[in-house]
């Protein structure tokens, strides 16, 4: 659909928090360019400040330094060309599925509101489920509704906050496998920050590899091994184990556990 | 074991919650039959429950119960709503907060009654002071409640809000409200079983009808059987409110229980 939606451009972007009423920074001078269309993974050790970047490219930020550009303009607050998958669904509980996945599109009539609903419901797999509440729901399926919600109102750029972190073994790698084919039939711009690697590897375009205190990006790694992939191949495992290397995770430093 | 144990515990209670009263009533009957306390101080239960069929018979129960939750409905709905809206306007606006809080925590060490004197000099015994007393014990649970309910609604829904460009009364009525409604409702119990007692205390004080006038009409011409029944009657249909708000809550916010048997 968008030919040169969705890029992101993120220049020399520091952030601090006030901790105890003196700055704390989180992130420390971040250059990323995300082009139309790719998927891009982030991943890094708890608190190195991935949910921080993922909210300043949404909009939930706003005191920073540098420059977060969504399709070259600078991102001053939440906008529809964005959706997000928080680490928790944040489902509304009060809210059926189908009344959840229609929640971003109260300014359409109904008809058009159903139309939309059903097409998402179906794309997630979860047709059929719409007079269902959250709390009957598995964490897989909760969070296919957040996803449903999030593309329902088409946005050119989909953010996912450790979508699958909450999943058994088997379901994560079933939904990343859904989460690709959501990719390909949508064509939009995803940013997912992930701790596995695998799954990074998996889905990704490109791996941004952070490190914390403060939070920097250590390394970007291109992966264009053709998809689906395979996880046992040698390129696949190559990749890892370049990756574990920056965490200092390779076989040369197995003593050396620092997550 | 252990749940069959509870289930019969549970099966126990409940039974033991009808049998202890039917022992205190037949222990009362009795002590009257045996005329170890007069008749004319305490009156037997048979003869409580003909004084109420009686009052059933002639219309006056019916005339002096609507009465009194006429009463209650509107002392209900005016207290109730102003409650409802100043407790929304406080949660949301820091200044509105500044201004109202402290007032309504001062006015809430005034025991309610206390307002009695004040509330018969400004408005007299008429129906409008009755709805007034009765729309202040309304108002404290609903203010109090809502506020909280309001104050709690978790920063992550207010951030969807704003991510899904929620804004306004969209905002309130979709968002605020739905997720402060457990508060909310439970203000409204409250503020209901309030209006009930308000009601009957405001008729105590002077009135011509509601069953707090049957009581003082009792106790003028002497007939105990009357203030009894009254006070029967309050407990009855206090505990019956009490009964079908709560049972209504519970359908109202069947989405916060986890239903069991997850859909395949
Ligand atoms: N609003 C905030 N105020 C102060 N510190 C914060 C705030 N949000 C996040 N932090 C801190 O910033 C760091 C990075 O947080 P976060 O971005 O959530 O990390 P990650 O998602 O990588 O685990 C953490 O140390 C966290 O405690
Ligand atoms: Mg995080």
């Amino acid at each position: 659909m968008s030919n040169n939606k969705g890029t992101l451009e993120i220049r020399n972007l520091s952030k601090s928090f006030i901790v105890d009423n003196s700055p704390l920074q989180i992130l420390n001078n971040i250059n990323l360019t995300v082009t139309s269309g790719s998927f891009v993974s982030i991943v890094g050790s708890s608190g190195c400040g991935k949910t921080t970047l993922l909210r300043i490219i949404l909009g939930l930020e706003n005191h920073y330094d540098g420059e977060a550009l969504m399709d070259g303009k600078q991102i001053v607050g939440p906008g529809t060309n964005r959706g997000i998958v928080f680490q928790d669904h944040r489902l509304l509980p009060w809210l059926t599925v189908g009344e959840n996945v229609a929640f971003g599109l109260d300014k359409l009539n109904r008809k058009e509101k159903k139309l939309l609903v059903d097409e998402h419901l179906q794309l997630v797999g979860l047709i059929g489920f719409e007079s269902v509440y959250p709390s009957q729901l598995s964490g897989g399926m909760a969070q296919r509704v957040a996803i449903a919600r999030a593309l329902a109102n088409k946005p050119e750029m989909l953010l996912l906050d450790e979508p699958l972190g909450a999943l058994d073994a088997l379901t994560r790698m079933y939904m990343q496998k859904e989460l690709e084919r959501l990719w390909q039939l949508e064509k939009i711009t995803m940013i997912m920050v992930t701790h596995d690697i695998e799954e990074a590897i998996y889905l990704s375009d490109k791996v941004v590899i952070m490190s914390s205190r403060p939070g920097i990006i250590k390394q970007i790694i291109d992966v264009s091994s053709s998809r689906p992939r395979d996880r046992a191949s040698s390129e696949f495992m190559q990749i890892k184990a370049e990756i574990l290397e920056e965490f200092h995770l390779g076989t040369e430093y197995t003593f050396a556990y620092a997550i | 074991m252990a749940k069959k144990f509870l289930q019969r515990l549970g099966l126990k209670d409940k039974l033991l919650a009808i049998i202890v009263p039917l022992l205190v009533l037949a222990a009362w009957q009795g002590a009257v039959s045996q005329k170890l306390c007069s008749e004319l101080i305490l009156t037997p239960p048979l003869t409580l429950l003909n004084t109420l069929l009686e009052l059933a018979q002639s219309g006056d129960l019916t005339l002096n119960i609507l009465a009194s939750l006429k009463r209650v409905m509107i002392g209900f709905l005016l207290g109730g709503t102003s409650g409802f809206v100043i407790g929304i306007l406080m949660a949301l606006s820091p200044f509105l907060n500044r201004i109202f809080g402290p007032l309504i925590k001062a006015l809430q060490q005034v025991p309610e009654f206390a307002w009695m004197p004040l509330i018969i000099m400004f408005l007299g015994i008429d129906e409008f002071a009755k709805y007034f007393f009765v729309a202040i014990g309304a108002f404290y649970p609903m203010v109090l409640n809502t506020y909280q309910g309001v104050s709690g609604v978790p920063e992550k829904y207010h951030e969807l809000a704003r991510v899904f460009d929620y804004k306004s009364f969209r905002y309130l009525f979709k968002v605020i409200i739905p997720s402060a409604l457990p508060s909310i409702i439970t203000g409204i119990r409250l503020s209901l079983g309030l209006s009930w007692m308000f009601v009957v205390g405001a008729e105590l004080f002077g009135s011509d009808s509601g069953v707090g006038y049957l009581m003082t009409w009792g106790r003028a011409v002497f007939q105990i059987d009357l203030v009894m029944a009254g006070l029967i009657l309050v407990g009855v249909i206090g505990f019956a409110m009490n009964f079908l708000l709560e049972r209504a809550e519970k359908q109202f916010l069947l989405w916060r229980e986890p239903v069991d048997g997850r859909p395949a």
